[in-house]
């Protein structure tokens, strides 16, 4: 028995393919005025409706937490790009394209970069670039980011 | 309620602004936070983050660590929560992040402090009324140990 899936090992991801992740997620209050909260993110933008709706606010509704919106666009491609990784090392070039609201679809694709196994036997890092988009096909999120992810190896 | 109470009150209020970001300046956050298994096991369910190491303890365990690990963009998340009041709660959206670094694993239980530098801030041409800061945030466990950093980008309230 296997906890893990058999098709996401270093050995399944080939440089300049792409991927459509199957599942979408619609953003609700609970996603981001929960998650908001939970860390401590004082910023009434995104849990203070009320203040949002008057004029002068940037937004009409409240916005939908940004590291809620990364984090849920790498979270749906996680099965497919993380679900062997023995660790995440990092991102870079996140950019928040257009506001995320309560009732939006986020979906996630992905586009493997580069490869690198030399730093050890049994792993190997992969560079995704990761892009997420809402229902109406606008983007809303891009972003890099460096997996160490498990080798197969000799079956 | 007495009917002036409204009138009487003064307003307490939260965030910085613009001013306040001179290039170099160092903020030490507040408050801190413990992460529980609770927290973890929430936020990695609801991002559909699906790497066992995140929620199964036992796989976690055969791969060589003493338990659940807390899932990286939930350290990301809680460190960048935490430089909200002094950083951002002043108003403007954010823009971006770069050179973000997990340095170390976060286990259940490991408590999350952050501090932040200036680096860059100058007026937006685009956006009238507001500049755009970066700053660079650590964040570190109980042991004073670095565990994440990055470079964040903001639209910053020149004014009130």
């Amino acid at each position: 028995m296997s906890l893990t899936g058999p098709g996401n090992y270093y050995e399944d991801f080939t440089i300049g393919d792409v991927y459509r992740h199957a599942r979408g997620k619609t953003i609700m209050e609970y996603d981001n005025v929960a998650t908001t909260l939970q860390v401590m993110n004082t910023a009434e933008g995104h849990f203070n409706e009320d203040l949002m709706s008057k004029s002068g606010a940037i937004f009409p509704h409240r916005v939908n937490f940004g590291g809620v919106t990364i984090a849920t666009v790498v979270g749906l491609s996680m099965q497919d790009t993380g679900e062997n990784a023995l660790r995440e090392l990092g991102m870079d070039k996140i950019r928040l394209k257009s506001p995320v609201f309560h009732g939006d679809t986020l979906y996630a694709y992905t586009e493997v970069l580069a490869k690198d196994d030399s730093g050890q036997k049994d792993a190997g890092v992969v560079h995704f670039k990761h892009y997420g988009l809402n229902q109406d096909g606008k983007e809303v999120f891009e972003g890099e980011r460096r997996v160490l992810i498990r080798k197969r190896g000799p079956r | 309620m007495p009917g002036n109470i409204t009138e009487r009150a003064k307003l307490l209020p939260k965030g910085n602004h613009y001013a306040v970001f001179e290039i170099g300046k160092v903020f030490e956050h507040h408050w801190g936070r413990t992460i529980n298994a609770g927290d973890n096991s929430l936020f990695t369910t609801l991002t559909l983050s699906y790497n066992p190491l995140y929620f199964n303890a036992e796989y976690a365990k055969t791969q060589g660590h003493p338990g659940i690990v807390v899932n990286p963009l939930l350290v990301f998340n809680t460190v960048f929560g935490l430089t909200v009041e002094d950083l951002s709660e002043g108003g403007g959206p954010f823009l971006g992040v770069d050179q973000l670094t997990y340095h170390r694993n976060v286990y259940e239980g490991d408590t999350l402090t952050a501090r932040s530098t200036v680096k860059d801030r100058r007026i937006s041409e685009k956006m009238k009324g507001f500049g755009i800061v970066t700053w660079h945030t650590e964040g570190f466990n109980q042991r004073k140990e670095l565990v994440v950093d990055f470079q964040r980008t903001n639209l910053v309230r020149i004014r009130t």
